[in-house]
């Protein structure tokens, strides 16, 4: 690893113990892919994961942060102030309150910027074609490569966290041109995606990073009037049951004008054909549940777009959920914003939903409930599947599935 | 038997190896208030990888996995050492961020060559991995 004058000073400690043990850390997870330089970072995300300790000790002698732009991930729902109406046992909250809030004290003043969302590119963290990011959380991370055209690793949290302190990453894997293109070609055969839901898209994506593994992928039959919400649906869970970084979807995504360029004109490693009969399979291990009693039902894994909040308000227009069950909708406080002055929450509201903000749903901590649940409908098939092993019965299906069982108190599928 | 590989994480370690076949997320695929793994269709499914040496394909899932595997360290349930097939992103910065000696690119599949029971002496400065098969010594 050849580091420039400025990045010596910082491994020599010159900054400080925090820039220090930042910029080691980056030059031993460049040693591993034999990186030779370090990269400028444009974008950063971290979040609030780590204990206090260990992000004080990143972060001494740090006075400000050198990327750009860093956002923050959201924390545990317990920590916001929806932790109560949500159920959990007051103690947890109070806890992890206070956790959240002075892990922020510590990170705000050195520039860290506290969007609180999973979907930075929906608050202001938008990745530009091209451009270094580093961030954490595997579906925002596989949105920034796929749909943006930036270039960054999955890289995690600590990874990340020290990237927005030195403000570089090492240039490797899919900084490199030469290591973007597809190695996995999927071909979409007799599935009509015209009529697809965002839970549909979130089962074919499920099943595709399942095969893809850590490769890179690349999907043709996908039409180009996919909306950006179906796309986040659909690459959102590849990271979940594989460890994907980059899906190019022919025809839509920037680096995937036609199936040749994106596989840089060479033959794929893979090539498989996914229809009908994967989809079920897929569609089948998301749903879990064995019973029709719906407790909880939940939007927002990855956080809800204003597009979807108006479909929801759509259909809960007049509605009321049943007592028997929670209905949580969750989004960041800038996009409530706005659905609240379209009348779209209070609508939600009025029906019985709890508009959460700025938690990550799907590590909602289910054991801190003071009355316990078993089961959950939902349309997130990444949620789906960490809360499946989370020992949570998943009822698996689209939006209007979802509401009708929220208003029922059964589920219709 | 001497297996070689590469350094993920410096450090020398040794104890009782536990394999998988699957790739494994520190986020969802284990109880760090355990150290068992979880999640019906895990090879590992109830077994324990606490203070062993893991032995597995590679990463998948949550970039959070290294604050989960610090969970999971703090609480004593963490691996010693982690050998895999071949690292992704985010399962380096596990080893790298909590310092487990951890290799992967080894001249012999591990996946083939190292059973459960196994016991191994790490060497993950040099790259070095010997494995004493169970019942010898």
């Amino acid at each position: 690893m050849n580091l420039t004058d400025e990045q010596k000073r910082m491994y020599d400690g010159e900054y400080g113990p925090g820039m220090q043990k930042a910029i080691s850390m980056l030059v031993e997870y460049g040693n591993v892919w034999d990186a030779d330089r370090m990269a400028r970072v444009n974008s950063a995300h971290v979040a609030l994961w780590s204990e206090i300790e260990w992000l004080a000790e990143m972060l001494e002698g740090v006075e400000q942060i050198r990327v750009p732009l860093a956002t923050v991930h959201p924390g545990n729902c317990a920590a916001s102030r929806f932790g109560r109406a949500m159920g959990l046992r007051e103690k947890f909250c109070q806890r992890e309150a206070k956790a959240l809030s002075e892990k922020l004290g510590l990170l705000v003043p050195k520039g860290f910027v506290p969007v609180l969302s999973c979907t930075p590119f929906l608050v202001g963290n938008v990745p530009t074609p091209g451009s270094v990011f580093s961030w954490g959380g595997s579906e925002g991370i596989c949105a920034a490569n796929s749909i943006f055209g930036a270039r960054g690793n999955r890289d995690a949290f600590p990874a990340a966290l020290a990237s927005a302190i030195t403000g570089v990453t090492p240039d490797m894997l899919l900084l490199k041109k030469q290591n973007r293109y597809g190695q996995l070609l999927v071909k979409l055969e007799d599935l009509d995606l015209e009529r697809f839901t965002l839970a549909d898209y979130g089962a074919l994506g499920n099943y595709i990073g399942g095969v893809a593994k850590f490769k890179n992928v690349v999907v043709d039959g996908v039409p180009n009037t996919v909306s950006f919400d179906q796309l986040k649906h659909f690459t959102a869970p590849m990271p979940t049951s594989g460890a994907v970084a980059i899906c190019h979807v022919v025809g839509v995504t920037p680096e995937a004008p036609t199936v040749e360029e994106a596989l840089g004109h060479k033959k794929p490693e893979e090539a498989i054909k996914v229809g009908k009969k994967q989809f079920r399979e897929s569609w089948e291990s998301l749903h879990t549940a064995t019973k029709d009693d719906v407790e909880v039902v939940f939007f927002g894994c990855p956080h809800l777009s204003i597009n979807e909040l108006r479909e929801l308000a759509r259909l809960l227009e007049g509605k009321k959920k049943a007592d028997s069950v929670r209905l949580f909708v969750c989004t960041t406080e800038q996009i409530y914003t706005i659905a609240k002055s379209m009348g779209c929450t209070d609508i939600i509201e009025q029906a019985g939903g709890l508009m959460v903000r700025d938690s990550c749903i799907m590590l909602f901590p289910y054991p801190e409930l003071v009355v316990p649940v078993t089961n959950a409908a939902t349309n997130s098939a990444k949620a789906a599947s960490y809360q499946a092993r989370a020992g949570i019965k998943i009822q698996y299906g689209s939006t209007e599935s979802c509401i009708n069982a929220a208003i029922i108190g059964k589920w219709g599928g | 038997m001497i297996l070689k590989g590469k350094t993920i994480k410096k450090g020398k370690v040794e104890g009782e190896a536990i394999v998988s076949q699957m790739p494994f997320s520190f986020l969802g695929d284990l109880d760090v208030t355990t150290g068992k793994v979880v999640g019906s269709g895990h090879d590992l499914e109830g077994e324990s990888i606490a203070n062993k040496i893991f032995v597995f394909l590679t990463g998948k899932g949550s970039t959070a996995a290294p604050d989960w595997a610090y969970k999971a360290k703090r609480l004593g349930n963490a691996p010693k050492g982690m050998i895999c097939q071949e690292v992704e992103p985010t399962l380096a910065m596990v080893a790298i961020t909590h310092d487990i000696p951890m290799v992967h690119k080894l001249d012999q599949n591990p996946l083939e060559v190292i059973k459960t029971g196994d016991y191994i002496k790490m060497d993950a400065t040099e790259g070095i991995v010997e494995v004493i098969k169970k019942g010898e010594s």
